[in-house]
């Protein structure tokens, strides 16, 4: 079978590209400006939804990325919402990811009545300094007001984006973040490592990245402090309220079938896996002339899916079931990382130990042939 | 041809002073090539060679000159190798001759290994014809370099010819002097056949062939042919000169120089240095001088991929073929799997050998400390040759150890004299004597041959700016207090990692060593001491830290094989990491013995 459940997928994410500046750090298909090509970005996307229709059941999740979703306008929001609409399973979560400083009242508003559940905010820091070598558009206050706004709007969901291991951050530095966050009383967080790309902006500039020993000082006490105030570990970079994991990143993370759309996206169905070129006149130029879009096909065979299980749930704090995953290609690694107090083994199941995942990297090429 | 119309003779000069292009001036103003053959040296025919400006292969080749005198000559002229790896090489070359050109570069003058051929031109007998090149340079000072020159072979600075190989200026004198001040050779035509063999290379096509000397009577094409030393009989199926390409002439008379080829399949049935005789009337006594060419540095040689390791058999089979001092036998080690330990003549031919595996063989290799032969007595008297750390016995059944000691004489400008003492004394050098040459001294130690072949030629560059130059001799072996420093990581020893050395820089080898293996060895999933130790004892410890975090940031919309890909790479870059025990080592750590003294010295 190469296209996916039976049932249909259950996992739609769309691309919207636009952002009002290139981020130090991006590595996303992102394009900056454009303003005179979202409409017609916005039909080329339901052009691809109607293409590929036919592969979707009832959808649970939904998430509108980026980019800067915001950037399209509430219009254009609520016409690709309302498109989706009819397509969800009851109770789906339906996340837009926002730039703070791009949500106001009205904002929040149209995203609620479009049938929007979830709102993850980009906030990446509260710290000045930090969020300038970031490049980051948001000033000091356009978060809080971003989370009053939605709130009043009446959002099911907020969940807050972080950054760590930032150069020029201190460990003072995520004190005050962890501080600032927690008042902000988020469902969410996601808390990622700055990938510091070798070229990058980010990398030419004045401060240096944080060596290996302050950055897992930082990731450590980002960790314990969100603990602390609550939120669960579910994932390695993701803390939740109980109840409030992000059910799309999940799907992922189980290795569901998704379906992608937009340019870039990249889907998996059944024993495919499939990317959408970048380049956003050919993909639009390819839907208006009733065209498939320009795409990548890569075959995900046994094997590949096997690694791929490994990899994806050992970053999550629930016990991996082995018969599902498949056989491990080392299995004597299982024993020699459990003697080090990697991970535990509990009726055919592994998990990670708190400090397994904190290399979990480097656990699971022990355990699985990368190659 | 009659004798006294025979020259023999060979060049002697540092490298880059100018010796293959004054080989070839002499080929084109004699004849030998026209000027459409003509590139530039022509007697250096291996690339590497000729990158590294040396000369490895000795070949002969003749010329013929008419002299002023109106009398045509038989020019003979037999390349030397140009390094002080092959001293007993050169040493046979010169055998061949009458007479040297003794060579030197107008602006930089004598340097250690001009003289130490020099002066084994001289005891060999040898009439010196000094020849100052490179006259046409903006930096020559030729009275300066003259006057020296004239002083080392005791001759008179007028007699110094002034030349320049590039422009041909001063070529035909030389040429002329090669005729008026070299002897004529003086065997006996008529006694038993013997002739010097003072090279040999190996055709895949015509098996060995060996360039030679007649000495006494002659040798022609057809008959059985007796080497003295090895006992290997075979045919002369072709006798011949290089002129410069190889022409059979059917008969190399007493005096001559060419080449025969011998049929025979290896170069170990026929050694440099040896005596040809005939087998039907064989000499009574070899022409002295023979002795085997024994290697003096060994290192394990590793493939990087333990699938290459045939591969890199056949390439040191292939590369033995030509070269007759390369050893090599099977080792295992138990960190680096299975590999060979070879032996070279110096640090040099490893180098050359190791450069020609990569390059021409494609191959990945680990290098191992190089280390030199201990002759070691067992307290239940039997005497071993230990090439390798690995094999030497455990202190308690160790009577005594015995290492090669060299002769080492360095050029110094008088500025870095102390520099210099000062690394030969680190070095446990043994001063012998020093003396002005031209505007520096020459600085003479005798030193263990261990202390130079880590980096001791790096660190005598480095401390005086370039400016030294160094050539050794054995001298033979010495007692000395040596002990072997053991590396163990994880608690486990590496025998790749092994050394020997002197009891009282035992402490701060281990130590540097550790230091530098802490640096290079990358953060495990698990704390790893790296610990150096003597006889079990532990001397010096370090630690290289556990990796306390490794992950990778979220996989965004999805991008699934991005973060996959990124774990493949990873594991690809792991691939040169050798796993010893649990430990995973990066090659440079291998090569972390090497550079101890840059480390800690600095």
């Amino acid at each position: 079978m190469t296209r996916g459940d039976p049932a249909g997928v259950a996992h739609l994410y769309v691309h919207l590209p636009f952002c009002a500046s290139r981020c130090g750090y991006c590595a996303f298909v992102v394009e900056v400006g454009r303003e005179e090509s979202r409409d017609a970005y916005l039909g080329a996307v339901l052009a691809e939804l109607a293409r590929e229709r036919a592969v979707l059941g009832p959808l649970e999740t939904v998430y509108l990325g980026g980019g800067t979703p915001t950037l399209m306008g509430a219009d254009r929001l609520a016409a690709l919402l309302g498109a989706i609409r009819p397509m969800l399973a009851p109770g789906a979560e339906v996340t837009v990811e926002a730039n703070p400083e791009t949500i106001d009242d009205a904002l929040a508003h149209a995203l609620v009545q479009a049938g929007a559940t979830r709102v993850s905010l980009g906030a990446q820091s509260s710290r000045p300094h930090l969020l300038e070598v970031l490049d980051r558009r948001a000033r000091p206050g356009d978060a809080e007001r971003a989370v009053r706004a939605l709130r009043h709007a009446g959002i099911g969901e907020i969940s807050m984006d972080l950054m760590l291991a930032v150069p020029g951050q201190t460990t003072a530095d995520l004190a005050d973040d962890l501080a600032w966050v927690v008042a902000q009383d988020p469902d969410h967080v996601s808390w990622y490592e700055l990938e510091f790309k070798e070229g990058s902006a980010i990398a030419r500039g004045p401060h240096a990245p944080p060596d290996d020993d302050l950055a897992a000082d930082l990731y450590e006490q980002a960790v314990q402090g969100l603990e602390a105030a609550g939120y669960r570990w579910y994932e390695l970079a993701n803390f939740a309220r109980p109840g409030r994991e992000c059910r799309h990143s999940l799907a992922y993370w189980h290795a569901r079938d998704y379906l992608g759309i937009g340019v870039g996206a990249v889907s998996t169905l059944g024993g495919e896996r499939r990317r959408n070129a970048p380049g956003l006149d050919r993909y639009m130029a390819a839907l208006a002339a009733g065209d498939e879009p320009p795409r990548t096909r890569e075959a995900v065979d046994a094997d590949t899916r096997r690694r791929e299980r490994w990899m994806l749930g050992t970053r999550l704090d629930e016990p991996l079931d082995i018969a599902w995953a498949g056989a491990p290609d080392h299995p004597d690694a299982l024993d020699a990382l459990e003697a080090r107090g990697l991970l535990e083994r509990r009726h055919g199941t592994v998990i990670l130990t708190r400090r397994g995942r904190l290399l979990q990297n480097a656990v699971v090429q022990q355990i699985m042939d990368f190659a | 041809m009659d004798q006294s119309h025979i020259r023999n003779f060979s060049i002697i000069a540092h490298i880059d002073h100018g010796k293959s292009t004054l080989a070839d001036r002499i080929l084109q103003l004699t004849g030998a090539i026209s000027d459409r053959e003509m590139r530039d040296q022509v007697l250096d025919s291996m690339d590497l060679e000729r990158e590294r400006g040396i000369t490895i292969k000795a070949q002969a080749v003749r010329v013929m000159y008419t002299a002023d005198d109106g009398e045509t000559y038989q020019l003979n002229l037999i390349d030397t190798p140009g390094h002080v790896d092959f001293s007993y090489e050169v040493s046979r070359s010169l055998a061949a001759c009458e007479g040297a050109l003794l060579v030197v570069d107008a602006s930089q003058g004598i340097e250690a290994q001009t003289l130490a051929n020099a002066y084994l031109a001289i005891e060999g007998d040898l009439e010196l014809v000094p020849v100052l090149n490179k006259i046409d340079l903006p930096a020559a000072d030729p009275d300066l370099h003259a006057r020296a020159l004239a002083d080392l072979i005791g001759d008179d600075p007028e007699h110094v010819l002034r030349i320049s190989a590039k422009t041909g200026q001063g070529v035909k004198d030389v040429l002329e002097a090669i005729v008026n001040r070299v002897p004529p050779p003086a065997g006996d035509p008529d006694a038993p056949s013997r002739a010097l063999v003072f090279d040999s290379v190996y055709d895949q096509y015509r098996g060995v062939v060996a360039f030679i000397r007649v000495v006494d009577g002659e040798i022609t094409a057809g008959q059985r042919v007796r080497a003295m030393a090895t006992g290997s009989d075979f045919d002369a199926e072709e006798v011949g000169v290089m002129s410069p390409a190889m022409t059979p002439i059917g008969r190399l008379c007493a005096g001559e120089s060419g080449y025969i080829v011998t049929g025979l399949k290896s170069l170990v049935d026929l050694r440099v240095g040896d005596t040809l005789t005939l087998a039907a009337a064989p000499a009574a006594e070899a022409l002295p001088g023979y002795r085997e060419a024994k290697p003096m540095v060994f290192c394990g040689l590793f493939p990087v991929d333990a699938d290459d390791y045939p591969d890199l058999r056949d390439a040191l089979e292939k590369l033995s073929l030509n070269d007759a001092s390369l050893v090599w036998e099977p080792e295992t080690s138990q960190a680096l799997g299975f590999g060979f330990r070879c032996g070279f003549l110096g640090l040099l031919h490893m180098d050359i050998i190791r450069e020609r595996l990569e390059r021409e063989y494609d191959l990945d290799l680990i290098t191992t400390t190089p280390n030199v032969e201990y002759e070691v007595t067992t307290t239940s008297g039997d005497l071993l040759e230990v090439r390798s750390p690995v094999d030497l016995p455990s202190p308690n059944h160790i009577e005594q150890i015995e290492e090669p000691y060299v002769r080492c004489t360095m050029l110094v400008p008088q500025d870095f004299v102390g520099a210099v003492m000062g690394l030969c004394q680190e070095r446990r050098g043994a001063f012998v004597t020093m003396m002005p040459i031209e505007n520096r001294q020459q600085v003479v130690y005798d030193m263990p041959l261990a202390e130079i072949v880590l980096d001791f030629y790096d660190q005598l560059k480095s401390r005086t700016r370039g400016y030294a130059s160094l050539d050794y001799e054995p001298i033979g072996n010495r007692q000395s207090p040596l002990v072997k420093l053991d590396i163990l990581l994880a608690g486990e020893p590496v025998d790749a990692l092994s050394m020997i050395v002197h009891r009282d820089s035992a402490y701060a080898r281990g130590k540097g060593l550790v230091e530098r293996l802490k640096e290079t060895i990358p953060r495990q999933m698990f704390e790893v001491p790296v610990q150096a130790a003597i006889g079990g004892k532990i001397i010096a410890r370090e630690t290289v830290k556990a990796k306390r975090k490794d992950v990778l940031a979220k996989c965004y919309g999805g991008d699934i094989s991005r973060k996959r890909k990124l774990l493949e790479k990873q594991k690809e870059g792991k691939k040169r990491m050798k796993h010893v025990g649990s430990v995973e080592v990066p090659q440079e750590a291998f090569l972390a013995v090497l550079q101890l003294d840059g480390a800690s010295g600095q």
